[in-house]
């Protein structure tokens, strides 16, 4: 007992941050979604589940969350098939450039996904790079349209994610002990075989942590969506901002947001279901 | 019965103390003193209004301190005042006149009185609003923005949108953005059907504008699209029009579309439980006096709201209180459109913006 409060202590701070930034805005925001709003965004108060009975009876919507939860699974898909060789290259390079790429991979970091999004708006717009390379070799009549569209969002968020996923893997390959590999290879396992069944199961923790934190960070993301959607691209971080800002319908937009939490939570239960499997 | 016996002297008490700030406020001839917070548009809207309109009431008003707080959009602002109810720490609110409707109806906003507000007797009948709450301060029209290098010949009206020669070179926002509404009602006349009639023809009809679409989401804005090239028709406003066309060289150019324009303004408001209404409610005569919005035409091509401003005839024409913008406007009636704007909106959303 003394050592529970010994230990909540130093908890204290950490445990009262949690209460004021976190605990509090969402039990708000849970109140809020039991409000009404009268035609034109008036705010009536009011304990009713109509937004959430609208949302979950409504094909539109449903469709929303489904295609929020496709496109953040299969931009973590993405983002993993792309930063596993990468981080496995950092992790396993004696070179003495080591440093200085693994700085280069993470560096996207330092700036905004708002200006790494202008960027592929640049190199993906039907005047864009890629668009006017393939318009210099002849090879497209009219351009292709590889933004304002999901093919767009998905490229974005897939560049916008790969340093989060690269760091975790990282983490995660530190803890692979090489001499499994090389133990492996000394008992005459082709090299896709030592991938396969001893690489990839032991980096499974990394890889786990990774996709968790890019599915919930593209869920979750806003800007990539309107930026590179064209408008097109409806998820559940739009929706939230268009019906709080655009028809001003807060307890519309606080039931979204409770339903983005609750996502949050399935992805949270997923994980820990799937880390319990992969530790043994 | 006791109980009502005590409580009877404080209940007197009380009411004389929240009074008495009643009582004791100067009658509207004094000169007014003391900090007001006026909130309102950021960016080139807080650098160009605060030149044209704060700065100039302080020296009118030596006594009278006003801070400028930029609140983010019309929406945002709204936000800010609503958490606020309680305890508001904002005086006065420039604000789009379809959010500040929301307000009036919430009793964010106070209405006006002409006692304290003289200049309000020369507001044009467009510029207010029901119940004499928060007028206008600048009007705006809905026009359309096209490239001249573009499209030739110049654009007319709604045909241009349909015109498969455009396919995938048009931006504008959709509903719920009151661009789409407003060219929801504009589509409507051009159909010859009113926007209070079914919407079904109305929204086949945008459908056939969606398909024609490149982006309902352009960045940073569809003006600049047209001008790099990226764009080169849009639906915009007119004093933004204007504003780029001149910033551009003429690579943005603007028509009020032959079947209409749709009329659009920033309301001033009063705050109910503003701090110092004396001071806000000279700041508001003020703003709404024909000078400072003299000024802001000149600065931005806003359209004065004061049938007593006088522009140059050139800057007038420019603007939405030209008098053949202003015949061109279509009437509408708003609190119509808020009672069924979700149902447009959700339309929009389900056909007019998958269209491909």
């Amino acid at each position: 007992m003394k050592r529970a409060v010994a230990a909540a202590g130093p908890l204290a701070p950490a445990a009262l941050l949690t209460a004021i930034a976190f605990v509090l805005p969402l039990a708000w925001l849970l109140r809020l979604s039991l409000d009404r709003s009268s035609g034109g965004g008036m705010l009536v108060d009011a304990v009713t589940a109509a937004n959430y009975l609208r949302f979950l009876g409504d094909g539109f919507y449903l469709g929303v969350l489904w295609r929020s939860t496709w496109m953040a699974a299969l931009a973590s898909a993405l983002t993993l098939l792309l930063s596993y060789p990468l981080a496995l290259f950092l992790a396993r390079t004696r070179s003495r450039w080591r440093g200085f790429l693994a700085v280069l991979t993470i560096a996207p970091l330092l700036v905004s996904s708002v200006v790494r999004t202008f960027g592929w708006m640049v190199i993906l717009g039907d005047q864009g790079w890629v668009n006017g390379l393939l318009r210099l070799v002849s090879l497209t009549a009219a351009p292709l349209r590889l933004m304002n569209n999901m093919l767009g969002v998905l490229i974005g968020l897939t560049e916008v994610m790969m340093p989060v996923m690269t760091l975790a893997l990282i983490a995660g390959f530190a803890r692979l002990d090489p001499t499994l590999e090389e133990a492996a290879r000394s008992l005459g396992a082709p090299p896709r075989k030592v991938l396969l069944r001893v690489t990839l199961p032991l980096s499974m923790p990394g890889v786990l942590l990774g996709s968790l934190v890019t599915f919930v960070l593209s869920i979750s993301s806003f800007v990539t969506p309107k930026l590179l959607g064209g408008g097109r691209v409806a998820v559940l971080a739009t929706s939230i901002y268009e019906e709080a800002l655009e028809t001003l319908n807060w307890p519309f937009a606080a039931a979204i947001s409770v339903v983005l939490v609750a996502v949050f939570g399935v992805a949270l239960m997923l994980y820990e279901r799937a880390m319990r499997r992969w530790m043994i | 019965m006791r109980r009502r016996r005590i409580l009877g002297p404080k209940l007197v008490l009380a009411a004389l103390i929240a009074l008495s700030p009643c009582l004791a406020a100067p009658s509207p001839a004094a000169e007014p003193s003391g900090d007001i917070v006026l909130m309102a548009y950021p960016g080139a809207f807080q650098d160009n209004y605060v030149k044209a309109v704060v700065e100039p009431f302080m020296k009118a008003h030596p006594g009278v301190k006003v801070t400028y707080n930029p609140g983010g959009n019309s929406a945002q602002m709204l936000g800010l005042l609503r958490a606020q109810k309680a305890n508001p720490q904002v005086d006065v609110a420039i604000i789009d006149f379809s959010v500040s409707r929301v307000g009036n109806k919430e009793g964010i906003f106070s209405k006006l009185d002409r006692k304290d507000v003289p200049n309000l007797a020369d507001i044009y009948d467009e510029a207010r609003m029901p119940g004499d709450m928060g007028p206008g301060i600048t009007f705006d029209n809905l026009v359309m923005l096209y490239g001249p290098d573009q499209v030739k010949p110049a654009p007319t009206g709604i045909k241009d949108l349909l015109d498969p020669k455009n396919k995938g070179k048009i931006g504008f926002s959709p509903a719920p953005n009151v661009i789409g509404i407003a060219l929801q009602i504009v589509v409507a006349k051009a159909i010859g059907v009113g926007y209070k009639a079914p919407i079904d023809p109305v929204i086949a009809e945008l459908k056939k504008i969606a398909q024609n679409v490149q982006t309902w989401q352009a960045t940073p804005d569809n003006y600049t699209m047209i001008i790099n090239g990226a764009l080169a028709l849009g639906i915009g406003w007119n004093a933004r029009a204007q504003f780029y066309a001149d910033k551009s060289g003429g690579k943005v150019k603007s028509i009020v579309m032959q079947e209409g324009g749709i009329l659009d303004m920033d309301t001033i408001n009063l705050v109910a439980g503003s701090r110092n209404p004396a001071a806000a409610l000279a700041f508001i005569d003020y703003a709404l006096g024909p000078e400072p919005q003299k000024r802001m035409a000149e600065a931005m091509y806003y359209g004065p709201t004061n049938k007593k401003a006088v522009l140059p005839p050139e800057l007038m024409a420019r603007t939405s209180s030209a008098p053949a913008t202003l015949a061109k406007m279509i009437p509408v009636d708003w609190d119509y459109v808020a009672s069924v704007q979700d149902q447009w909106t959700e339309r929009w959303r389900r056909e007019v913006i998958p269209a491909q």
